[in-house]
C-alpha cells in the first residue's frame, strides 16, 4: 500500500510542470492539490486541463497540507517561491536552474536545511535509460581511463521570459549548460575546475537580445576535458526541439549516447514538414517518481540544492569567460 | 597531351596516381623521391619512369603534384614556383609558419600556379554544405561543427607502414592531429565562415599519449559565428568518421559519415561461416574528391583561372592550426592575427 503524496505546483511558467504534472498523475496514490500561478489566466487554464483547482496565491496552496511542492516559475523566482515553501512542506522540486545567482542558490539551499525541507532539483537528463546505460558503462570502468567528453544540449530559441535576461539571468547558456554538466559530475563524482567559452548573442536570431549560441570548453578535476555546445541552433522547420548528445572517448575507445534517439519520424503535409515523435522512455517521469519516492521513504534527495549550485556556477563561469576572453577557474 | 610528375611516392601518392590514371589527355610522366625504391615501387604500379633528381622531373613535366611529407614541401614547391612549373602541394603547405611565408612571398613574385590539395573543400558532401549556405538557404552564419577522426596511425589500415607510422608519430615533423587532421575541418571552416579571430583548444598532445592524440577545438571567427572541430586519432580501431552541421540564422545544414550508407552489407556465406560486413558510399570518377581537386588544378592553369585554395589559403589553414596547438599547450586562447610561431 502506498502512501497517499499530495503535491502543489507553483508556477507553470516554465513547461516542463505538463510534463511533471501529467507524470504524477499517472503514478498511483499521488494527488495533485492545485496550481498557483502569479499569471491568472494560465494557472486557470491548466488547473482546468489538470482537472485540479487554482489557488491565486502562493501562500492559499500551501494551507493545503501538501507534502511536496514543484516549482517551475521563472528562474529568479525560484528563491522566493522556494522561501515561501521552506517549512510549509517537506520536499522541493526545483526547476533548473536553482537560480541566477549563486547568492539565490545558497540561500535557498540554507532556508531548506534551517527548516528541514528535502530540496531537489530537477535534471531529468540523469533519468534517461540512454544515459544511465552511458553511467552504467563507465561504472563498469570499461572504456579505461577516459580522455574527453564531446557534448551538446541544442535546442530551439524557446522565446518567452527566456529570452529575457531579468527572468532568466541569461540565454542559451544558463538554459542549456546545467543539465549536462549536471549529468558529468554525477558521472565522475568531479567538479568542472575550469571552463572557456564563446558566446553569441543574438547570433543565431538577429535582434533577439541575449545569448542564443553557447560553446563551452571545460576541464574537469579528474583529469577528463571536454566541449558544449549550448546553442538555440534547431530552426523552426527542424524535427525536433533539440539534444543531449555525450560522446565519451577513452582509452579503450568510445561511447556515444544521443539521449532522444528513441524517435519515429512522422512526414505530415499538415504540418509542413518532418517531426521525430520520442518514444523512449520519459525522463519527466522518472525525475517524478524519484521525486515522489523521496517523500514516501523519507530518504535524502537524490540531486542536492549543491549539485544545482555547482551546475550553475558552470554556466556563470562561462558568461565570464566569454566577457574577459580568459579561461575562468572554478 | 600534358605531363605531370608526382614528387614523393608515399600513400597520398598512390591516392593521387590512380586518380590521374583516370583522367583524359593526361599522362603521369613519373616520380622523383629521395628513396629511388619508393619511387621505383610506384612507377612499377602506375607507370612513367622514376626521375633521379627533384630538377630532372622538373625539365621534363607541365605540372608538378608535391606528395612529400609536410616537413618536406618547402623544397620542391620552391623549385617548381622558380622554375615555373604548375604546382599542387598536399596539406599542410608546410610544417611551419616561415616556410609558408617563404612560399607565400615567392609565389607572388614567380605568379607561377600553386594549388593547396585541401580536398575536403572536394568532397562532394562538403561543397553542397557550402553551395547550401551560399545560396543562403540557412540564412547568416552562426555555429559550425565538424569532425574528423579515426584510430591512431599506425594502429592498421591506412598509414601502417613502419616510415608512415614514424611520421606521423613524430610531432617535429607531421604536427600531431591538429596540423595533419584537423587543418582539413579549419581550411573548410574558414571557407565557409570567413577568417577565424581567435582559437581556444584542448587536446591530448601534450598528454603523453603518442601516438594517440585528440583535440576539441573552439574558434571564433571575425563576424562573430562560432565553430568547433574535434580531430581525432584515438578513436577505437575501425572507426573513421566526418561530420558537417552548419547553423545560420534561418536554417541548419547536417551530414554524417555514421549515416545510413548507399550500400551496407551483412553476408553470411554459408551457415558454418563468420558473417562479414561493409559498406560503399560509390560516385563516378569524375566526381571523387581527390580526382576533383586535381583536375580543378590543371583546368584552373589551362584556362588562367584562379586556384581554388590559393597559396595564401594554405598559409591561413597552417597558422590557424598552429595557432590552436599553441593554444592547447599555453591553455588559453590565441588572437590568430597576433599569433607567430616561435621555433
Amino acid at each position: 500500500m502506498t502512501t497517499n503524496v499530495k503535491l502543489g505546483f507553483f508556477s507553470f511558467a516554465h513547461m516542463h510542470a505538463v510534463s511533471y504534472a501529467r507524470s504524477a498523475q499517472n503514478m498511483p496514490g499521488v494527488e495533485i492539490a492545485g496550481i498557483y500561478d502569479a499569471n491568472p489566466a494560465k494557472g486557470e487554464e491548466w488547473a482546468e486541463k489538470l482537472q485540479t483547482r487554482f489557488f491565486a496565491s502562493a501562500d492559499e496552496l500551501l494551507a493545503e497540507n501538501l507534502d511536496g511542492a514543484i516549482i517551475c516559475a521563472e528562474n529568479v523566482h525560484h528563491r522566493p517561491l522556494v522561501e515561501a515553501c521552506a517549512g510549509r512542506v517537506g520536499a522541493i522540486l526545483c526547476e533548473k536552474p536553482i537560480a541566477t545567482t549563486i547568492a539565490d542558490a545558497q540561500a535557498m539551499i540554507d532556508i531548506c536545511a534551517k527548516t528541514n525541507t528535502k530540496l531537489q532539483i530537477a535534471f531529468p537528463v540523469r533519468y534517461s535509460p540512454p544515459i544511465r546505460h552511458l553511467k552504467d558503462q563507465l561504472d563498469a570502468g570499461s572504456l579505461g581511463e577516459i580522455y574527453s567528453a564531446k557534448c551538446t544540449n541544442h535546442g530551439s530559441m524557446p522565446g518567452g521570459w527566456f529570452i529575457d535576461q531579468k527572468l532568466a539571468g541569461g540565454g542559451a547558456v544558463i538554459d542549456h549548460t546545467v543539465h549536462v554538466i549536471d549529468v558529468l559530475r554525477w558521472f565522475w563524482g568531479a567538479e568542472v575546475t575550469e571552463v572557456y567559452a564563446e558566446i553569441g548573442d543574438s547570433l543565431l536570431h538577429p535582434d533577439l537580445g541575449i545569448d542564443d549560441a553557447g560553446l563551452l570548453s571545460f576541464q574537469l578535476s579528474n583529469g577528463v576535458y571536454g566541449t558544449l555546445d549550448t546553442s538555440w541552433s534547431r530552426p523552426k522547420s527542424y524535427p525536433t526541439w533539440g539534444d543531449v548528445k555525450i560522446e565519451v572517448l577513452g582509452a579503450n575507445g568510445l561511447i556515444r549516447t544521443d539521449a532522444f534517439a528513441q524517435h519515429i519520424a512522422v512526414s505530415s503535409d499538415a504540418a509542413g514538414k518532418t517531426q521525430w515523435p520520442g518514444w523512449g522512455s520519459n525522463a519527466d517521469a522518472g525525475l517524478v517518481a524519484d521525486f515522489v519516492g523521496m517523500i514516501r521513504e523519507d530518504r535524502e534527495p537524490s540531486i542536492t540544492g549543491y549539485d544545482g549550485l555547482k551546475a550553475l556556477e558552470v554556466a556563470l563561469a562561462a558568461y565570464e569567460s566569454a566577457r574577459t576572453g580568459k579561461p575562468v577557474q572554478i | 597531351m600534358k605531363r605531370i610528375g608526382i614528387v614523393g611516392a608515399g600513400s597520398i601518392a598512390r591516392t593521387h596516381a590512380d586518380r590521374i590514371k583516370k583522367m583524359p589527355g593526361i599522362e603521369l610522366a613519373g616520380y622523383y623521391d629521395i628513396f629511388p625504391e619508393a619511387a621505383q615501387r610506384a612507377v612499377e604500379q602506375y607507370g612513367g619512369k622514376v626521375y633521379p633528381s627533384l630538377d630532372a622531373l622538373l625539365d621534363d613535366v607541365n605540372y608538378v603534384d608535391i606528395c612529400t611529407t609536410a616537413n618536406a614541401h618547402k623544397e620542391p614547391v620552391l623549385a617548381a614556383l622558380e622554375a615555373g612549373v604548375p604546382a599542387c602541394v598536399e596539406k599542410p603547405l608546410a610544417r611551419h609558419l616561415a616556410d609558408c611565408y617563404e612560399i607565400v612571398e615567392a609565389q607572388a613574385r614567380t605568379g607561377t600556379p600553386l594549388f593547396v590539395a585541401q580536398v575536403v573543400r572536394y568532397f562532394p558532401q562538403f561543397a553542397a554544405a557550402k553551395a547550401a549556405l551560399d545560396r543562403g538557404d540557412i540564412g547568416a552564419p552562426g555555429v559550425i561543427r565538424t569532425v574528423r577522426g579515426g584510430s591512431a596511425p599506425g594502429g592498421g589500415g591506412w598509414g601502417s607502414a613502419s616510415s608512415a607510422r614514424s611520421y606521423y608519430n613524430d610531432f617535429d615533423k607531421s604536427g600531431g592531429v591538429i596540423l595533419d587532421v584537423s587543418i582539413h575541418d579549419i581550411d573548410y571552416q574558414r571557407w565557409c565562415f570567413g577568417e577565424v579571430e581567435r582559437v581556444f583548444a584542448r587536446g591530448l598532445r601534450f598528454a603523453g599519449k603518442n601516438p594517440k592524440d585528440h583535440a576539441l577545438i573552439s574558434l571564433r571567427f571575425e563576424n562573430g559565428a562560432i565553430g568547433h572541430i574535434e580531430g581525432s586519432w584515438a578513436y577505437p580501431p575501425g572507426l573513421w568518421r566526418t561530420r558537417i552541421e552548419m547553423a545560420g540564422t534561418a536554417g541548419l545544414i547536417e551530414w554524417d559519415s555514421l549515416d545510413q550508407q548507399p550500400v551496407e552489407w551483412r553476408i553470411q556465406p554459408d551457415a558454418d561461416s563468420q558473417p562479414s560486413s561493409g559498406t560503399a558510399s560509390p560516385l563516378i570518377d569524375a566526381d571523387d574528391p581527390y580526382y576533383r581537386e586535381l583536375a580543378h588544378f590543371m583546368d584552373s592553369v589551362e584556362n588562367d583561372k584562379p586556384q581554388g585554395v590559393t597559396a595564401y589559403d594554405g598559409l591561413m589553414a597552417v597558422k590557424i592550426s598552429l595557432a590552436a596547438i599553441e593554444s592547447e599547450r599555453r591553455g588559453e586562447a590565441v588572437r590568430v592575427r597576433d599569433y607567430e610561431e616561435k621555433l
